[in-house]
């Protein structure tokens, strides 16, 4: 199952915050920033996925003494992809096959992007709300249950008009966060080092 | 005024950099008063706000009544940013969830898809069992709703309300079997419940068995990739109980492995087929061969060096996999399991280090270690290097650089819970069964001794400084260092000298690095204590090593620490003035007598420490070394005509002390086997009045160090951190020499520091001074030519010629002969083993079995204290039992079996359900009524008095609970909950708090109420 989807910028400013399981907001915030302590300091090239932050690692599948099954219920793959300004999260259990959480969040980029049409950081800024929607038609409480495109777009859009960003936004310059164009570009492939071809 | 929207928020938010906590504040206050007004706009979009702010880490559960609010709004829009608000932000604690209820179920019967979805998305991030209990019915038949979105959430949300009510799953599952089953099912529906399945599937397999056919059908036509990939992982749970589905399985996957162009698929499929156990042994042996052989090569190809290292890591996943139930397969990849150690990717490190671990043995222990050291070296002068760095970088401002700096470092420094957990490992891996692993002791001692430099400090303990007198601080890793140390010394008599000398040293190095004001942190310092003071007769200087713990023991900083320590201290002492053959010189008295005067000196303030271990042994001590003292200041010393001996109590009393018998490891738990005498009763109580006196113990005031500690913050100046001086270009361009050996044979230069490499030269060149096969280096100027032959040539011909010039053909001599240590290091693993015999831990009685270790397990009550020299054993026994964090707790649904669908328990708790539906259903009803009828007298007070008819206003006065007091009508309002509740007391006492949920459901329904009182008072 998932257990959380999180989305935040390079300088660890949350965009989306989605658990699956109620937590206290403080041990939100912490687990946010350790796990963008270790996303900024990967080398460029690394894998796609981190070794658990402290705060589950010291409760979770270190005590390797559990059986087997019991390990099935804690989280134990942190999978991460980079896009352009922002980083998405996916803290999953192992019952979730790695390679197919990366092309989720693949998934759900593209969404976004067919959504807001190149979609970049600010858009996502100011529609948090159609953010969540998009989640909520690919993941319900930790079980993907859409990873379709189309019937992806056609469920966010059915729940009402996506807004685009403030039109005067862009050209104010919008206050120096960095916006990239992540579709195009983006989507190429992590780090220009290779691309994915999954599903 | 005008209100912020969202976007003003934001917008705000990105305007006032700086000063943004400010800004955070004011829009909370805005929010909070926002959210109280009776506008719905201003309430949802305030509420939107909060929402936004709480992903930023801002508290909104004051809000959580508001949420409600919103939720209940008839517009979808804002309905939906409450449903938002609730999902964000309830918490298991949140207690308005109750009155949610109805809402719920209200938002479930609508006639807008929609507005279906919201509840059933929201609710998995809400349930409770008694929420789960009351919803089951209006879930259900959205099971079957036209619309295949709403389907398939329902499906997953079924599937979370059975985690908290396991009973929920026997209602739904015939109902989500058949969606399964259903060939003309929308397919993402059916992929929905293959992913629900899949989750059940590993906690009951059994149970999903008879659904095998259809499951089978859908992998192999389903053309789903992402379905295709939980199916396969379902099956992998399924074989292993219906051995049949290999054969069936086989074709379609080995097939899928051959042709899939998704590489994800295919890892899947590879890993199904062995975690299912497909790859044991059976029958049709052949074909397994075959694709145990394509699997295996296709996991090779994921890890090798070139490969994309998404796919090393998910190999090496499926390698830890493998590894329990096929270590052979794994082993035979240990050569490109290894490379994966030394990649610079953290997350590929560790998972390859989980593989490894069990793959240790004695041939490739060395090796492996080799990597590991030279990683952490790497890491820790890479620290300390940035560190002089940060410094530098806060004068020089030139960001730039500092960047670049840190970029073209090979090595980053690895932060401290890898370091930790990478030293965990190397100890585990060299004392696994008592050291069978071990080779080279002397190897083994340099190792730890390089540890106990690279070890990170623990973390600062400033929180728990009040609670000081608690007993066990979480073994640190410098002190499982300093354990295994200690083990070799007790354990392996023949290596006992090096470990001695060892533990010297780094006594003496920890006093000389440690800054003299703070304290000393290192654990390793309590079991090295334990070293030098009980081989005390072995260290090459006993008066050095007991100043070093003088000056030591006032700076150590945790009272067990000092405990051992203080009693090493009277053990040395013993040593060093203890010789009864030396004469008894006025040298030797004066000398003594200060010694013991400087150690009474250091004792004496300890006789006033907290920690009652720590008081008792300085008490102890100092009475007798005062009593030794005095004995010493009245024994005259011997002149030339007299012969005096010195004090027996010096000479004989005290080493005596500790010279009886010596100490060996004790098995852990040996304890325990020791027989209780019959005269002993352990309930009986020490002490009448034990409970009194401990009470009045832990009352006693502690020590203040406030005076010293004032003083040392003060009056002393912290000794500076050392400011590295140079060219900063020295800094910048600093080549990583070992890198080019590094993927050979261990060279141990590369992770030992510079003077343990020289000490153990200088050890071997002793060892081998004799042996006439040993070519010794003859001086470090001449390296490359320095053999015989060269040395004798030029002798005899004289310093004139050049042999080198003559033009012979060139006899490599380089390459064939030995030259020098770092070559002979190279032959160690073929060296024959050294007979080193170490001991095993003692025992008492048979229940320990020989290896000694009695399981922990076996003996509940038992708490790892004395045996931290067991590393395994304690982290064994701290095995954390709560629960993680995130995690799901999905333990219940193995009690609940779904075959017998017919139990008589499942009708009775779907029928107790009904019961209590049309109970609450009543309940409702009459409290409807009630309500009404009280309106109604209400209204006609209303119109009695002419107040002008204004229903709507009425109850919005009485939703917010806020009450005019001008005429009778409010005091009507107010007190109404009141009335319901005594009016109607048995249906209050019968369906108990769910009285209150209604109520609070008429309050928020009441907008819908409000019109049609408007038009029955318009009636009268």
């Amino acid at each position: 199952m998932i257990n959380a989807f999180l989305v935040f910028n390079g300088q660890g400013q949350p965009r989306l915050t989605k658990f699956y399981t109620q937590l206290e907001t403080s041990i939100q915030q912490r687990l946010i920033s350790e796990i963008f302590t270790l996303v900024s300091n990967r080398a460029p090239g690394s894998c796609n996925f981190l070794p658990l932050p402290p705060l589950l690692a010291a409760s979770g599948t270190s005590s390797s003494s559990s059986s087997a099954t019991e390990q099935n219920d804690v989280p134990s793959l942190v999978t991460y992809r980079h896009y352009a300004t922002l980083y998405f999260i996916v803290i999953s259990t192992s019952t979730e096959s790695p390679l197919a959480l990366i092309d989720l969040i693949q998934v759900y980029v593209e969404a976004l992007d067919r959504l807001f049409e190149n979609v970049c950081e600010l858009d996502l800024i100011f529609n948090f709300e159609t953010l969540h929607a998009t989640l909520g038609e690919m993941i319900i409480g930790g079980v993907v249950i859409e990873t379709n495109m189309e019937r992806i777009v056609a469920g966010v859009r059915a729940q009402g008009a996506v807004a685009k960003r403030p039109v005067n936004e862009g050209s104010r310059g919008g206050g120096g966060a960095g916006l990239g164009a992540m579709a195009a570009a983006g989507f190429q492939g992590m780090g220009g080092n290779f691309v994915w071809h999954g599903r | 005024m005008f209100e912020k929207s969202l976007y003003d928020l934001i917008r705000g938010l990105r305007n006032h950099k700086g000063n943004e906590k400010e800004y955070i504040q004011n829009c909370l206050k805005e929010c909070r008063s926002e959210i109280r007004s009776p506008d719905m706009d201003l309430k949802a979009t305030a509420l939107l706000k909060l929402i936004y702010l709480e992903m930023n880490g801002h508290d909104m559960s004051w809000a959580s009544f508001h949420v409600l609010e919103v939720m209940s709004s008839q517009k979808y829009h804002q309905k939906r940013v409450g449903y938002l608000g609730a999902v964000q932000s309830f918490r298991p604690d949140t207690d308005v969830l109750m009155m949610a209820t109805n809402l719920l179920k209200k938002d479930l019967a609508s006639s807008h898809p929609t507005t279906i979805t919201l509840p059933i998305a929201a609710l998995p991030h809400l349930v409770t069992p008694s929420l789960a209990l009351s919803l089951l019915g209006d879930l259900l038949p959205r099971l079957t709703h036209s619309h295949a979105s709403i389907k398939k959430k329902t499906v997953v949300t079924l599937y979370r309300l059975a985690l908290v009510y396991p009973e929920a799953l026997r209602a739904a599952w015939p109902k989500i079997k058949e969606r399964l089953m259903d060939k003309d099912e929308d397919p993402s529906v059916t992929a929905a419940i293959v992913n629900v399945v899949c989750e059940l599937g590993w906690r009951r397999p059994q149970d999903f068995l008879p659904l095998a056919p259809r499951l089978f059908e859908l992998l192999v036509d389903g053309g789903n990739n992402w379905m295709a990939i939980k199916l396969i992982k379902l099956f992998a749970t399924l074989t292993p109980l219906e051995p049949r589905l290999v054969r069936k399985l086989l074709p379609p996957l080995t097939n899928l492995i051959k042709t899939t162009p998704a590489m994800s698929l295919l890892y899947e499929c590879i890993n199904g087929i062995i975690q299912g156990g497909i790859l044991g042994d059976g029958e049709d042996f052949s074909a397994r061969e075959e694709v145990a052989s394509l699997c295996v090569s296709k996991l090779r190809g994921m890890v090798s060096v070139n490969s994309d290292p998404n796919l090393k890591y998910v190999a090496l996943l499926a390698f830890n996999r493998i590894v329990t139930t096929h270590p052979m397969l794994v082993a035979e990849q240990e050569d490109v399991i290894l490379e994966c150690i030394d990649s610079e990717d953290i997350s590929i490190r560790i998972k390859a280090l989980d593989l490894v671990q069990g793959m240790v043995s004695s041939d490739n222990l060395l090796s492996i270690v080799g990597r590991l050291m030279r990683q952490l070296k790497a890491s820790s002068s890479a620290l300390a290097q940035q560190q002089n760095g940060v410094e530098d970088l806060d004068d020089s401002s030139d960001d730039g650089s500092g960047k670049r700096a840190k970029s073209q470092e090979q090595a980053a420094p690895l932060p401290d819970e890898y370091t930790i957990d990478v030293i965990g490992r190397i100890l585990g891996m060299c004392s696994q069964d008592n050291y069978a692993n071990v080779i080279d002791f002397d190897w083994y001692i340099d190792v730890l001794t390089q540890l106990v430099r690279i070890a990170p400090p623990p973390r600062t303990r400033a929180l728990d400084s009040d609670s000081l007198p608690s007993p066990k601080p979480a073994i640190d890793i410098s002190e499982k260092i300093g354990n295994e140390l200690r083990n070799v010394a007790v354990k392996v008599k023949a290596v006992r000298p090096a470990a001695v000398r060892a533990a010297e040293l780094i006594i003496s190095r920890l006093n000389t690095e440690t800054v003299s004001s703070r304290p000393v942190v290192a654990g390793a310092l309590k079991p090295l204590a334990f070293v030098v003071g009980e081989y005390a007769f072995q260290l090459s200087s006993p008066d050095d090593t007991l100043r070093n713990m003088l000056s030591l023991v006032p700076r150590a900083d945790y009272p067990e620490v000092l405990a051992t320590c203080l009693q090493s201290i009277p053990k040395l002492f013993a040593h060093v003035a203890g010789d009864d053959q030396a004469l008894w010189t006025p040298e030797r008295k004066s000398s003594l007598s200060l010694l013991m005067a400087r150690v009474i000196h250091v004792l004496e303030p300890l006789a006033q420490h907290p920690y009652l271990e720590v008081q008792e042994r300085a008490v102890e001590f100092i009475e007798l070394l005062k009593l030794t003292a005095e004995a010493a200041s009245g024994q005259a010393p011997s002149t030339n005509e007299i012969q005096q001996d010195a004090p027996l109590l010096l000479t004989q009393a005290i080493p005596s002390l500790f010279a009886g018998w010596e100490l060996n490891s004790v098995a852990p738990g040996a304890q325990y086997n020791v027989p209780i005498p019959s005269g002993l009763d352990l309930d009986e109580p020490i002490h009448s009045n034990l409970g009194g006196l401990l009470s009045q113990a832990d009352s006693l005031m502690l020590p203040t160090q406030g005076d010293d500690e004032f003083e040392v913050y003060y009056n002393q100046r912290p000794a500076p951190t050392s400011i590295s001086s140079g060219p900063a270009i020295e800094r910048l361009v600093d080549a990583p020499e070992e890198v080019g050996n590094s993927y050979q044979q261990a060279g141990e230069e590369s992770y030992l520091d510079a003077d343990i490499v020289a000490r153990r030269k200088a050890e071997r060149r002793e060892r081998n001074k004799d042996d006439p096969f040993y070519i010794p280096d003859m001086s470090s100027s001449r390296t490359g030519t320095s053999t015989p032959i060269h040395n004798i040539l030029q002798k005899e011909n004289g310093p004139d010629l050049d042999i080198d010039a003559i033009p012979v053909m060139s006899l490599d001599l380089e390459k064939l002969s030995i030259s020098g240590p770092s070559r002979q290091q190279q032959h160690h693993p073929r060296q024959p083993r050294q007979k080193i015999v170490i001991e095993a831990d003692e025992t008492l009685g048979v229940s320990g079995g020989n290896s000694g270790v009695s399981t922990p397990g076996a003996r509940p009550g038992y708490d790892s204290e004395n045996n931290s020299d067991s590393f395994n054993l304690s982290k064994a026994a701290k095995k954390p039992k709560q629960k993680s964090l995130l995690q799901f707790n999905s333990s219940v649904l193995g009690g609940l079996s779904l075959t017998d669908e017919q139990q008589p328990d499942d009708g009775f708790a779907h029928e107790r359900q009904q019961k209590e539906e049309a109970e609450m259903a009543q309940a409702m009803r009459e409290v409807q009524r009630l309500r009404l009828e009280m309106q109604r007298a209400n209204e006609r007070i209303q119109v009695a008095q002419g107040v002008p008819v204004e229903g709507v206003a009425v109850v919005k006065k009485k939703k917010k609970k806020a009450v005019k007091a001008d005429e009778g009508e409010g005091q009507v309002v107010k007190k109404k909950k009141k009335k319901v509740d005594k009016e109607v007391p048995s249906i209050a006492i019968s369906i108990g708090c769910e009285i209150k949920g209604a109520c609070l459901w008429l309050l928020m329904s009441s907008r819908d109420q409000g019109v049609c009182i408007y038009s029955q008072a318009a009636h009268l």
